[in-house]
This record gives structure tokens, sequence and C-alpha cells, in this order.
């Protein structure tokens, strides 16, 4: 049993309440990724279950037990921080050793556990170098390792990949993941970054402004944003938001031809009606807007446009090899299924 | 001409314009002198007659003066004394300070006022804590508890500890806001760290806190080594009656220095006993960087 709940949780600074009541199931096991602008309180949140902040109101349990009033070394977690938090004085094999600092085992079965953590994590040559002679990724893995020689009940990552370049952030996310398939711990990741949420999660917590806006597989995210900032924030590049009105199951954008929309749940008012670049496609069946192309940005199998139209500006994909020139007229289009709703003041989906 | 320099040597021309000024005043201020009073400790004069050559003489008479080598001792003592005094003292004011919220600011800058105050009050209020009941201070205090006077300042043992602790009181607050810069710029997230790895204070404290505070240490270390061994005002103001004394207790290598070139006009010698703190400082200094900055 390492599961995680959180009910009702709230934190306040003086009178500034920071999150409003956060309730959130974790099951034994899963890979959740808290994610959302900075200071949408992601990372309060994190360290309210690490017990490094204090809760206002609401309970965290772990593994079923109450942790509000625990010391973090009681509640069974390990963190990795951002920068590491690694000390730059210790060998690897110290660093390693210090999560085990306080535990009763006997001396050998922590020599133990110090090299099996070191074989999993591919470390065993550099256990007695010191931090300053590793590489970005390598400390990475010393803290990870850190947090695993304790194999604790729940991990909790504060955006470790954030100080990493591009390449090799990439192949953390890998590694970090196929860590948890093999470990199988609890894991509660914190970032700022849609993608490395949507790769490496099992479930996403998508946050803003102390709320949770949807909690959600990556398909499920993705492809049924609950609301338009979920759908604004998931995706790159971000989803077109067009301005229209409902009339008996469809949508009129301006001037431009009526959209039908399957399993609307509106007859009528102000909506805003959302496509996906991906989705969306010059010269298809099922033409929604009109405009010309204003910039182009070749990725290679396909190319951006930038199109002009009478409802403002709106992202969309052409094919790679023939796209349409700039300046030349598009007719946009996309399929029913793809198109999304959402209610123009409330901001919630529709469909 | 300049023009047809490259830009290289351009650089070196202004680097150098700049420099000639600090040059200038280390040259006439700083060599000059220095090796002046090392070629005047092998001669004799009184300041006003002809410097005559007198080869070793002086550092003879220095090997079998008494004196010197009770003042000799004096210096270490209070160099022994009170620098680890003043690093613990500081180190546990700042330890504690910085964990402090409440009147912070207060209490950092009446830590620090010691350090901006003149040595010369500084010693004369110290004086007068010293004084016999019923003025001094601290004698009143005992005297109201029922215990025996103690004889601070007119006593050969109690003398010197008593000329240190304003000295070291002094210096305090300089280091503690050293100390204080040096807690600061250890992360957060390493007690952090620390505090989900269940470690107790001691153990953050000894493998944490004091290895990262290394190069601080090492330069509070350094620094009030030179201080103590250079110690001349409080103790020059707190014995002004009898500078040095009881007997020579408190009497350091600067006051015997000050001593022998201004009241005994003799250059030379004293000349030879500044070239011999000279080289003290500079073993000392050597010996703790090189302890100190170890791997």
């Amino acid at each position: 049993m390492a599961n995680l709940s959180l009910h009702q949780l709230t934190k306040s600074y003086g009178t500034t309440e920071v999150l409003h009541g956060i309730s959130l199931d974790v099951a034994d096991g899963e890979f959740v990724v808290l994610v959302g602008p900075s200071g949408c309180g992601k990372s309060t949140t994190l360290r309210m279950i690490a017990g490094l902040e204090e809760t206002t109101s609401g309970i965290i349990e772990i593994g079923g037990r109450e942790v509000n009033n625990l010391e973090p070394k009681e509640r069974d977690i390990a963190m990795v921080f951002q920068n590491y938090a690694i000390y730059p004085h210790m060998s690897v094999k110290k660093n390693i050793a210090f999560g085990l600092r306080s535990s009763k085992l006997p001396k050998a079965d922590k020599e133990k556990r110090i090299q099996e953590v070191a074989g999993i994590l591919d470390m065993v040559p550099l256990l007695d170098r010191k931090p300053s002679q590793l590489s970005g990724g390598q400390r990475q893995r010393v803290a990870i390792g850190r947090a695993m020689v304790r194999d604790p009940a729940v991990f909790l990552f504060d955006e470790p990949l954030s100080n990493l370049d591009a390449q090799l952030r990439t192949q953390m996310r890998l590694e970090i993941k196929k860590l948890h398939q093999r470990v199988g711990n609890t894991i509660i990741f914190v970032t700022h970054d849609q993608v490395e949420a949507m790769t490496m999660a099992d479930r996403i917590v998508i946050m803003k402004d102390g709320y949770i806006q949807q909690v959600g597989t990556p398909e499920e995210v993705f492809h049924k944003p609950a609301n338009t900032f979920v759908a604004r924030f998931i995706g790159a590049p971000s989803m077109n938001l067009l301005e229209g009105r409902v009339s008996g199951g469809a949508v009129s954008l301006g001037a431009g031809p009526e959209v039908r929309v399957p399993a609307l749940r509106k007859s009528g008012g102000d909506v805003l009606l959302g496509v996906r670049p991906d989705d969306l496609h010059p010269g298809s069946g099922n033409p929604i807007v009109t405009g010309t192309v204003s910039l182009r940005e070749p990725l290679g199998s396909e190319t951006l446009i930038y199109v002009d139209t009478a409802l403002g500006e709106i992202t969309a994909k052409a094919d790679g090899r023939t796209p349409p020139e700039v300046g030349a007229t598009v007719e946009l289009g996309a399929e029913p299924q793809n198109l999304h709703v959402f209610d123009k003041s409330s901001g919630e989906a529709l469909t | 001409m300049y023009r047809n320099l490259t830009i290289r040597q351009k650089q070196i021309v202004w680097a150098w314009a700049f420099l000639a000024i600090p040059v200038l005043f280390y040259t006439v201020i700083r060599f000059y002198p220095t090796g002046n009073a090392i070629l005047i400790s092998f001669q004799d004069w009184n300041l006003l007659g002809d410097r005559t050559w007198a080869g070793l003489e002086n550092y003879e008479k220095l090997w079998n003066d008494p004196v010197f080598w009770k003042v000799f001792q004096n210096t270490f003592v209070y160099l022994l004394l009170g620098t680890p005094i003043s690093l613990v003292l500081s180190f546990v004011i700042a330890y504690h300070l910085d964990k402090l919220r409440f009147m912070h600011g207060f209490l950092r800058m009446l830590y620090f006022l010691p350090f901006m105050t003149s040595a010369v009050a500084m010693a004369w209020v110290w004086r007068w804590f010293y004084q016999d009941v019923p003025i001094g201070l601290f004698n009143n205090i005992l005297a109201s508890f029922g215990i025996p006077q103690i004889k601070f300042l007119q006593s050969t043992t109690n003398a010197l500890p008593a000329v240190l602790a304003p000295a070291v009181w002094a210096g305090l607050g300089f280091q503690v806001i050293i100390f204080m810069a040096g807690l600061r710029a250890i992360p957060q997230s390493y007690y952090e760290a620390a505090k989900i790895d269940g470690v107790g204070w001691f153990t953050v404290l000894t493998q944490i806190t004091i290895p990262l505070l290394r190069p601080t240490i090492v330069f509070i270390v350094v620094f009030s080594s030179i201080g103590f061994l250079r110690i001349f005002d409080h103790v020059f103001n707190m014995t002004t009656n009898n500078p040095g004394g009881p007997l020579n207790a408190t009497k350091p290598l600067v006051l015997m220095i000050y001593d022998t070139a201004f009241n005994g006009f003799d250059m030379g010698y004293a000349a030879a006993q500044t070239v011999v703190l000279f080289t003290i400082l500079l073993i000392v200094s050597l010996i703790q960087l090189r302890l100190l900055r170890s791997n």
C-alpha cells in the first residue's frame, strides 16, 4: 500500500490563499505529473506532501495513513530537487549513503543497498567521484540514487529536468520513465513543461492559480480538454479558439459556413470553437474558415502556416512538400470529431 | 604610434596606465619601507645620527633578550587564545542569528557596532569595567554577590586575558557578518534534502554546514590570526601607565617594537623585531592556508 490521497488541501501565506482545496487520489505505482504555469501551486502542493511546507487545512494520506503532523522523514517519501541538492564536498557514494544515514539498517546491508542502487542507475564506476567531476545528467542520477536508496513509498520530483539542456532532458525523461517501469514506486512529478507531462505521466494533473483544472491520462487531457485553459496549455502549437454562436446543434463563425459539431451540450449563446493546428488543414473537407497565408514555418514533414482570417490569426498544418505560398488564399477545414466547443464566458467544454 | 598597436597591445597600454598610480603608491609606501626596514635591521641608528653597519648584532641581541622571549610568548598566547575563541563565538552567534527573524537587523547592528567603534574609546571603557570597587563594573557585580575582588589588569596572570577580551569583542561583529554571508550562500535545498533524509541537526551541522563553510572559515582564521599577531592598540590603551605591563605580562611584539623605536630610539633593534614579526605573520598565514585549503 503506497497510494496517496489529498483531501481539500489548502495553503495560505498570511491572508493570501494560494491553494484552494486540492483533492487528488493517486494509486499505488502510478506516475502522476503535476503541470501548470509558474505560480499555479504545483511545487507548493509537492512540498506540502513532502512535509517541507505546513498544510493550512485539508488532509494528506500516504499509504492510508494521515501524515499531516509527521516530520518529512516519517512520511516514507523521498524527494529529488530542481538543483539536485547533492553535497559538493561528498563523493557520489557518500551522497547516496546520506539517504540511509538515519536508517537503522546494519552497515553491510546499507552497503549492499548502495551498490544495488548504483547498479540500477549505472553509476558503479562513478561512486568515488566528487559531484564536480560529473556531468549534469550524472548529477541528476546521483540525486535519484539518494532518493531510491531509501526505498520510499512515494517519490517526489520537483522540476528535476529543468536545469538540463534539451537533449539531455529528453534522455533523462526516458530514463526516469524506464526506472519507474522497473521499480514501480508511486511517483509525483512536478514540471512546467507540458511535453514532459505528456510523455511521462500515467495521469496528468493540470493546475492553474491554485485550482486543479483537469485530471486525466495524457490522451484524455489532449483529446478531451475540460476547459479553454487546458486546451491551450496542452499541445504545441496551441489550440486555435474561434469566437462563434451556437444555434441548434451547429456553430456559426461570423460570415463563414455553419459548422456541425457532434454531441454539443448547448443549444444557444456565445461559444469558442477550438481546433488544434494538427487537425486543421488547407483544402480538406468540412471547411471552417478562409484566409490568406501570412507566414510559413517548415518543420520538415509538415509546414505550420499562419493564416489571417476574419476571425483573427489561425495556425494550421499543411503538407511539408507542397505547402501553400505566403499570400495565397486557403480554405481550412477539420473533421467534426476533432472540433471542441467551449462556453465563452466560463471556458468550460461543451462537447 | 598608438594607432599601429594591436588591440591586445592597446589593452596592455591602458592596463598599465590605470595601474601606474597603485604601483607607484605600493612602491613608495609599502615595498621601499619594507626593504629599508630589512636593511636597517642590520644597522645601528638612533634616528638622528649616522647609520652604522652592525651585521647580525641586532638579531643576536634579540635572541639573548629575555623580554623578547616573554613578548614572543605573549604574542602567541594572543593568537592561540584569540583566534579559536573568536571563531567559535562568531560562528555560534551567526548560526543562531541567521535563524532568527525577530529584530534581526537590529541585533546584527548591535554585534557590528564594536567593530566600528574606536579601539581607544573601547579600551578605556573596558578599563573602567576592570577597576576595583566602588568604580569598576565587574568587581561591583562580584562584590554584590559577596565574591572576592579580582585583580583584572594588575595581576600578571589575569592581565593578558583581560586585555584580550575586548579585542575579541571588537572583531566579533565583522566575523559574524562574514559567517552569515557564508551561511546564506548555502542553498536551502541542502537542508531540505537532509530534513527528508531525516538526519539530526548535529549531523547537518557537522556534515553539511561546516564543510560548506570551509572557505569562509579559512578567510576568518587567516584574517583574525593576522589581527591578533598585530595586536597593539587595545594593549597600549588599557595599560597606558605601564605599557605592556604588569611586568611585560601583556606586551605583544608590536608594542615592543614601538617601545624600542620611539622610546629607546634604537631603530636597528626595532627593525630587527619588525623583520621577525613579518616572518612570523608570513609563516602562520602560509601554514593556515595550506592546512585549511587541502583538497
